[in-house]
């Protein structure tokens, strides 16, 4: 047993933060997620020429740098820290390990270009009458000559306004199929609806009337994606628990220096008896998340129950966690804590978002139960 | 003993629908359904407080004398009741609820027959200056200082989280008129003309980008002796009065009633976790129905503080009691109903809503797009908004104290 990171896990994480001290100060990255594209294409830039976080877990002969799970728990992590936006988790976890699970030259081509931070990725999954379940799909797909038509409406879609390409689930004839969509190549069939999120992030519904797409467009067999999707929510769930950890660290962090400045009745609010009992349980939510983040990133490789186990346990822990860490750091905020002028108020929002991605907190309890029964 | 409403209260109630058939245009319901705090638009909430005014149902808890009815609490709570649950706009709490109780108990007649009748007619809207930066929770160390100058006060000094600053052209507020003795003598209660020079206000962002609530700058500003309620240096006496009324001097179960009510509907409509509705899930309809008994209980606390006010006597602190459960219940909600609007919740679109100020930092789609339902992007903002329930109005901490000394002697 061995928790210790390698010596190019911890250059990893060190040239990563210290990056972002420099680069991603808070005033600057929320005025850039609020206004105009919404997201910094520059820090992306870096992210792939400075500091190869986008391929760093991606296998060397798609140009990254070999590295798995550990490597996407630690740049995760301090990407949640700084409360980035652009869309490591969507472009680089989830739709590199489809596209790579996947393969084929047009799959494998955009992977390359993810390492070298030339394409952003989304996945289209969620319709209205879904929910969160990727598997109801209504979207459907047809063969047409040698290519596909797809009709359908796909919701909230992350990314999608800064998108390169697109991940799309759609029903053919056998199951649920995935394809992939070269935005720039789209004429016509595809309307978009921009959208911004309540924790600063992009998103946009889209309309598919019969959108027209090339024969190699289908990403593996077809009817014979849900594995790969079910792979990849989890993946994608592991992902967004380290980066709620690294917001939780900062949130817990900034909570208790606020409640040993803040002074009311003579002294400090630290003092109280009643906050310091809520701010030991908010350090141990944080401890069993982090912890949790473990089970989860060390079982991405087992098998799926053992990994869908794992993920389940850890996505329940962050999920209850950041609900109590957030509301509490509000609270003992006060006033302050609900303004857009301290960081703690961009933090909560963050740490709500991440309550209902890849399953509620509520969705993998019940999952976890399912599995565990006799 | 018992909890049936009597005919004559049924007859009520059908007189109030009447009137919200009547009077509540589905313009107006939008500015009610869709709020996303207990702040309506302002303009919206004027508008309903001049139609209500002309029916005389304004201020139905005033005194009769000075144009409150005279309404049973069952008749109270039926208007409450169906108010909201018609959509109506909230009218601000700050005048008709909460300084106008001060003024009837403590004010002159000439302050009375001045502010009564126009803060019924809104020609006259307060906001509330109470909390300063560095006095909060600690309310009694507030700081703001008024120097006594022959006729007037001259106040200088901050107040923050005023709801409303902007809209408000009076302020009731606490200022420190002396330093020596305990923290809570030397506070006097005054009217302050926001009008005057000398007073900056600028806005605060919230998280759900709204800008209702705003720290006010004071300085040199001249206050007349004429606009002090009560005594100078025992402003502590009218706070303390007017804290009680804020705190559980309405009913809250209605408005949480047709908020579980909404959950419900909208649970019934949304897929769940499993494929089915999410009111079949089993741990949603689980929290849900934990919420909703609450709030049926809430009901008959409630119901059992008003009566004991009715007989003319103290909530004391059960209103601390009152306060806590109704805000955390609301916050439980307004949980709810974000879990309800499932991928939804996270889209923020205050376009598609009716918030009670403007909206830092937004473009709206240029085509008013909005995905999913308004009330799925209601939710977002409630949930965003009502954390402040636990905060304001003296946190639920400092309730917590009130109560383990008051309820407990510990």
């Amino acid at each position: 047993m061995d928790f210790r990171l390698s010596d190019e896990q911890e250059m990893l994480r060190t040239g990563l933060n210290k990056f972002l001290a420099t680069r991603y100060g808070l005033d600057r990255s929320r005025a850039a997620a609020k206004t105009g594209a919404g997201w910094q294409p520059d820090v992306w830039r870096a992210f792939a020429d400075d500091l190869g976080i986008l391929g760093a877990a991606l296998p060397e002969r798609v140009g990254g740098s070999g590295g798995g799970p550990v490597e996407v728990m630690v740049i995760a992590e301090s990407l949640g820290h700084a409360l980035v936006v652009e869309p490591y988790v969507d472009t680089a976890v989830v739709a590199a390990g489809l596209l790579l699970r996947a393969g084929g030259q047009a799959a494998t081509q955009v992977v390359e270009r993810i390492a070298a931070g030339q394409a952003v990725v989304s996945l289209a999954a969620a319709e209205e009458q879904s929910g969160d379940r990727w598997l109801d799909v209504e979207t459907t797909a047809h063969r047409d000559g040698t290519g596909w038509a797809l009709s359908g409406a796909k919701m909230m879609v992350l990314g999608a306004p800064i998108a390169t390409h697109l991940l799309i689930t759609a029903r053919t004839d056998n199951g649920v199929s995935l394809f992939l969509v070269d935005v720039a190549a789209v004429e016509r069939g595809l309307e978009t609806h921009d959208l911004r999120t309540v924790d600063d992030r992009r998103a946009a519904d889209l309309v598919l009337d019969d959108l027209r797409l090339p024969g190699d467009a289908l990403l593996g067999e077809e009817g014979q994606a849900w594995p790969s999707l079910a792979q990849a929510r989890d993946e994608g769930a592991a992902a967004v628990c380290a980066e709620a950890v690294g917001a939780m660290r900062r949130v817990v962090a900034d909570t208790v220096d606020y409640a040993k400045q803040r002074h009311q009745f003579g002294q400090p609010i630290g003092s109280f008896q009643a906050l310091q009992h809520r701010m030991v349980d908010m350090h141990m939510e944080l401890e069993q998340s982090a912890a949790a983040v473990y089970l989860a990133t060390l079982n991405l490789g087992a098998d799926p129950a053992t990994r869908a186990r794992a993920v389940s346990a850890a996505k329940a822990t962050i999920g209850r966690a950041a609900r109590f860490v957030g509301q509490n750091a509000v609270q003992l905020h006060g006033g302050m804590g609900m303004t857009e002028e301290l960081a703690i108020g961009h933090y909560f929002k963050r740490l709500t978002a991440v309550q209902y991605e890849y399953g509620t907190t509520d969705h993998h309890v019940t999952r976890y139960a399912q599995l565990t029964r006799r | 003993m018992d909890l049936l409403w009597s005919p004559a209260d049924i007859a009520f109630r059908d007189e109030v629908r009447h009137f919200l058939d009547e009077k509540l245009t589905p313009e107006l319901r939008r500015f009610g359904r869709l709020m996303t705090s207990v702040y309506s638009d302002h303009e919206a909430s004027l508008e309903w407080q001049r139609i209500l005014h002309e029916r005389g149902w304004a201020a139905p808890a005033w005194p009769v004398e000075y144009g409150g009815c005279d309404w049973s609490l069952t008749q109270h709570y039926v208007f409450s009741r169906e108010s909201t649950l018609a959509g109506a706009p909230s009218l601000s709490p700050m005048g008709i609820r909460m300084v106008a109780h001060a003024i009837v108990k403590f004010g002159t007649q000439a302050q009375k027959d001045y502010f009564l009748p126009r803060i019924l007619t809104g020609e006259v809207f307060f906001c509330q200056g109470y909390s300063e930066p560095e006095a909060g929770s600690d309310l009694a160390a507030l700081s703001m200082s008024a120097v006594d100058d022959g006729e007037d006060l001259v106040c200088t000094g901050s107040k923050i989280w005023t709801t409303h600053a902007r809209e408000a052209n009076w302020m009731f507020a606490l200022v420190r008129t002396s330093r020596s003795g305990k923290k809570q003598q030397g506070i006097t209660f005054v009217l302050l003309e926001m009008t005057s020079p000398g007073v900056d206000v600028r806005p605060l962002v919230m998280t759900s980008g709204e800008e209702i609530q705003n720290q006010v700058f004071f300085d040199e500003v001249r206050v007349p002796k004429t606009n002090v309620i009560g005594e100078i240096d025992d402003g502590w006496t009218v706070a303390k009065y007017l804290l009680e009324f804020e705190r559980g001097g309405g009913a809250s179960a209605p408005a949480l009633q047709v908020m579980a009510e909404e959950v419900t509907a909208a649970a019934t409509a949304q897929p769940g976790p499993d494929g089915d509705l999410l009111i079949d899930d089993p741990a949603f309809s689980r929290k849900l129905a934990e919420a909703r008994i609450r709030t049926d209980v809430l009901e008959v606390l409630e119901y059992r503080v008003l009566a004991t006010l009715a007989n003319g006597g103290h909530p004391g602190s059960a209103s601390s009691m009152l306060k806590i459960l109704a805000t955390e219940l609301s916050q439980t909600l307004t949980e709810l109903a974000m879990e309800a609007a499932g991928p939804r919740g996270r889209a923020y679109q205050p376009h598609a809503t009716r918030p009670g100020g403007p909206i830092a930092q937004y473009e709206p789609p240029p085509d008013g797009y909005v995905g999913g339902e308004p009330w799925q992007a209601v939710a977002p903002l409630r949930y965003l908004n009502d954390r402040a329930g636990s905060i304001y109005a003296g946190s639920n901490e400092i309730q917590r104290n009130i109560l383990a000394k008051a309820a407990l002697g510990l």
